[in-house]
């Protein structure tokens, strides 16, 4: 038998092939390497592919082609979204560092690369099939990490999302057969024939295929799950959820909303995805008012910032999504970086979630101190850094394609968030005699992500995008 | 010109250098935070002309980093360096290394305000320079609820700002539009916009009923940091009119004008009227200056050229009574554990130093002639006059006439009468105290003598 695929075909998924066998290497590198050495080992050989993936994927920038029957699709939108899943999977790995049981991490970096590789591919799907097939590696492969440790917590999170997360891709996959049965075509390209839009069938299936997104994405009503979620996975994994599997599903997102509706069907199949954006910011961000551990406020925190980049594409203009690329990587940046000083406080076994762990932090260890504060003002959207750049782009995307209603909630969404971020920074600052005293250990991956998400959160904000230097991204 | 540059980063690399010092050093980050802002004092006037601009975004609007003193907010920018030269000098509170960085990036972040030629640049820096002081609230302010009601009330008006700012850059094509005499906005979109805007200098002023958020911020901020804070951070919001609405949507001020008028009258009497009857030394100044800026609304509001100059004088005016007034206020209370105007008295006798200092800024304040805000007053009451509103002057005219009610009876409080037996009387300004506020008090006279160069406009 002979497969009728071309070798351009197979060099096209090398990126994501090269991660994939990189997850191989960890295992097989694990049974070698002695108890001591084996958590850097791990991490090494996961990082080293993983950079080798990205270098893989950025040759990629400025090609195109249609692999696999167009149902891979290589290009500029591709390599950005997969190279911010490198850069998400990068920066969740190295939180290995310091967490975990040291004999199962082989394991669970390997699970995590594979979780990677579905999420490049969702990045680069072009028809359902693909599309499944990556959101089924990437889901699989995280329903073990949520679990992958000993804690009643972390089983309860697994669990939970293995759940929800289940329901949702029946969603999918049910809108997905009515989307094959309303046009006979896998192909996402071939959605556009507007005789489509008179089709209720098709309706349905899009409707159906949304809401599945929208749940992968936790926008408001289907957002509870992400705090529970967030708070019980190991550190790293959320990490790893809260970019990776945001920027995996928002590609899709996308690549649907943009190249894959009839044009007369767009406004109306749209309209409830942008109130349900709208609604998120602002519940998004109440959520976050409550909490009193780090990552159910990122998870919260995460539901708004996804608001936002929807903001930024509900113009449906190519610069809408240059915008909202800017922010997905801001965002990728600011989060990876919260998530690193949150595991460089942690000590052994317990992790540093807990918003108590921050009190004083500025006497203890400033420079942690410092650079969590520029995650939280860029999370808030406060200058000097790429959040405020990114949020300015996204309003003066929506005002001129006529969501003013979407930039007002957008500013009333980040008023209300101010006081969640700004209660942190003012945890970490205070000078209250209850604080603890022990000094945090210095974990050296961990600072160093930190430092480099910092530099370039705010770096990115004077990084002058001119028209050569605004990634002509989206074909 | 790198050097327009220099004059914004200069005052931030150097707060964040300060850091790299010892963690309990005083004398050379006291010293050094004072020569930095020296510096720029100096810069600002070797740079009175230039600009510097780079290229920052193209789409979806065209925006620049764009640096260059205005004629107005070149001498908002020079008190400003004054202001935080002189405050530095004397700082004498926990912390200090760190307390000096931070006066210095609050200098640097207001820096590029009034040199931002960019709207988008312009609302960079004023979200950012609410950095400073929310952080100079959490270490060193009184009550930790007054830093989230300054961050909360001040980033809402910010926010508001950073969506006018991204409409007028996407109706007008570009926010590099600060300083430019052909840069108007008409159209459905405008008083929208300028409602924005407008919105946010009414917070930052502030201006009844915005203002809730300055009289806790006021008393609870260490005297070194709300002396720069009350002499220039609130003139952002007046700058603000003057350089973006004024300039950039002319017709929107005017068409208003009725509405702000009334609120700065009400914020006028109000203030004054407030100011008489705290017991809190500085919450009488903190509402001695809701007053004052009353003022200086009407006359924005006014459109008038004459009461424009004279605003710009009452600014720079009030900049210099209010810093000093903070600083003696903060002198007393280092040394007598307590501001109250119901505890102290009698110091007078005691410290003539003190007392001088604190007299000639209370003089100022109340508008005695030969000093400046005399002046400023005067020339916006004719202004206003001249653009044929009467009851803004009568209005004034009671509110200047209060003010000199609660200043006398703030200096009589402090340091007239019996002295009182609980308060230890210690010793009057140090030599250094004294050469601390003697250069805003000089200023107040020269100003008040000499105002043309302040009326070229």
């Amino acid at each position: 038998m002979t497969l009728p695929f071309t070798g351009a075909d197979w060099s096209a998924i090398l990126p994501v092939s090269a991660i994939a066998v990189t997850a191989l290497a960890v295992l097989i590198a694990d049974l070698f390497s002695g108890r001591n050495d084996q958590r850097y080992v791990s991490i090494a050989i996961a990082l080293l592919g993983t950079i080798v993936g990205g270098i893989l994927a950025a040759r990629q920038f400025g090609q195109h082609h249609d692999a696999f029957f167009g149902g891979y699709v290589v290009g500029g939108f591709t390599t950005v979204f997969q190279e911010i899943i490198v850069i998400a999977t990068l920066g969740s790995l190295v939180l290995y560092g310091a967490l975990g049981p040291a004999q199962r991490i082989a394991g669970m970096t390997a699970i995590m690369l594979w979780s990677a590789c579905g999420a490049m591919l969702m990045a680069a799907a072009a028809n359902l099939m693909m599309i499944f097939l990556g959101l089924e590696l990437l889901s699989l492969g995280l329903y073990a990490l949520c679990g992958a440790v000993d804690r009643r917590a972390s089983r309860e999170s697994a669990l939970k999302y293995l759940i929800l997360s289940s329901t949702a891709t029946g969603f999918l996959i049910f809108g997905s057969a009515l989307l094959f049965g309303a046009t006979g075509s896998i192909r996402l390209a071939d959605f556009v024939n507007p005789v489509l839009a008179m089709n209720p069938l098709f309706w349905l299936g899009a409707g159906m295929f949304l809401i599945g997104l929208v749940f992968k994405l936790s926008l408001v009503p289907f957002h509870t799950w992400t705090p529970d979620v967030f708070q019980g996975a190991p550190l790293p994994v959320t990490a790893f959820m809260s970019v990776a599997t945001k920027a995996g599903a928002l590609a899709v997102f996308a690549r649907f909303i943009y190249a894959a509706l009839p044009a007369d069907a767009v406004q109306g199949l749209l309209l409830p995805v942008w109130i349900v954006a709208g609604i998120s910011m602002i519940a998004g961000n109440v959520g976050m008012l409550a909490q009193h551990d780090l990552k159910r406020l990122l998870g919260y925190s995460g539901v708004a910032q996804i608001g936002y980049i929807l903001v930024a594409l509900a113009g449906g203009t190519p610069l809408g999504l240059r915008y909202a690329l800017y922010y997905l990587a801001a965002y990728a940046f600011m989060n990876l970086g919260a998530f690193a000083v949150a595991a460089a406080i942690s000590g052994d076994g317990e992790e540093g979630a807990d918003l108590e762990n921050y009190r004083g932090l500025a006497r203890r260890r400033p420079w942690l101190a410092a650079a969590m504060t520029v995650f939280l003002l860029a999370l808030a959207g406060l200058p000097p850094t790429a959040g405020f750049l990114g949020k300015i782009l996204i309003l003066a995307s929506s005002v001129s394609a006529g969501y003013l209603w979407l930039a007002a909630l957008l500013i009333i969404g980040t008023a209300i968030s101010l006081y969640a971020y700004a209660k942190v920074i003012r945890l970490m600052y205070e000078t209250s005699e209850g604080a603890r005293q022990a000094l945090e250990p210095f974990v050296p991956l961990a600072w160093a992500s930190a430092a480099i998400c910092a530099v370039l959160v705010v770096a990115m904000t004077f990084y002058p995008l001119t028209p050569s230097n605004v990634l002509p991204l989206v074909r | 010109m790198l050097l327009v540059l220099l004059i914004v980063v200069a005052p931030i690399a150097a707060g964040a250098l300060i850091f790299a010092l010892p963690r309990n050093d005083r004398t050379i980050s006291r010293g050094a935070g004072t020569a930095v802002a020296i510096a720029t004092f100096a810069m600002l006037i070797a740079a009175r002309d230039a600009q510097w601009s780079v290229r920052w975004l193209s789409r979806p609007f065209e925006a620049a980093f764009h640096f260059g003193t205005t004629p107005v907010s070149f001498w908002i920018a020079l008190l400003l360096a004054l202001c935080t030269a002189c405050a530095v000098a004397t700082t004498r509170v926990a912390r200090t290394r760190d307390f000096v960085a931070l006066m210095l990036m609050l200098e640097g972040t207001m820096l590029g305000l009034f040199l931002a030629r960019d709207l988008l640049v312009f609302a960079l820096f004023w979200d950012l320079m609410l950095v400073p002081v929310f952080f100079g609230l959490v270490g060193w302010g009184e009550h930790p609820a007054t830093a989230w009601r300054y961050f909360i009330y001040n980033f809402a008006g910010g926010l508001t700002l950073l969506l006018a700012t991204a409409a007028f850059g996407v109706i007008y094509g570009s926010t590099d539009v600060i300083g430019r005499a052909d840069a108007h906005l008409v159209g459905a979109w405008a008083p929208w916009i300028y409602a924005g805007f407008a919105f946010a200098f009414l917070v930052k002023a502030p201006i009844w009923p915005l203002h809730t958020w300055m009289p806790p911020t006021y008393g609870g901020l260490p005297s070194p940091m709300v002396s720069v804070v009350s002499a220039v951070q609130s003139k952002a919001g007046l700058y603000g009119f003057i350089a973006i609405g004024l300039a950039l949507l002319p017709d929107y001020v005017r068409e208003y004008a009725d509405p702000l008028m009334v609120l700065g009258a009400i914020s006028l009497i109000y203030g004054a009227v407030v100011a008489l009857v705290q017991n809190d030394a500085k919450r009488v100044v903190a509402y001695s200056s809701l007053s004052h800026l009353g003022l200086i609304i009407i006359a924005v509001a006014s459109g008038n050229r004459i009461a424009l100059a004279g605003a710009v004088v009452y600014i720079v005016a009030h900049g210099l009574f209010s810093a000093a007034l903070f600083m003696v206020l903060g002198y007393l209370e280092e040394r007598e554990g307590t501001r109250s105007l119901l505890r102290l008295g009698g110091l007078g006798w005691k410290n003539p130093r003190l007392a001088g200092a604190l007299c000639i800024a209370a003089l100022a304040a109340l508008g005695l002639p030969g000093l400046a805000g005399f002046v400023g007053e005067l020339i916006i009451l004719v202004g206003v006059y001249q653009a044929g509103y009467v009851w803004p002057v009568i209005v004034a005219l009671v509110g200047i006439v209060i003010a000199s009610a609660y200043m006398i009876r703030l200096y009589q409080d402090l340091m007239n009468g019996p002295e009182v037996a609980d308060v230890p009387v210690r010793g009057d300004l140090t030599w250094l105290e004294g050469l601390a506020v003697a250069p805003l008090l000089a200023a107040l006279v020269i100003v008040g003598i000499y105002p043309v160069p302040l009326l070229r406009l």
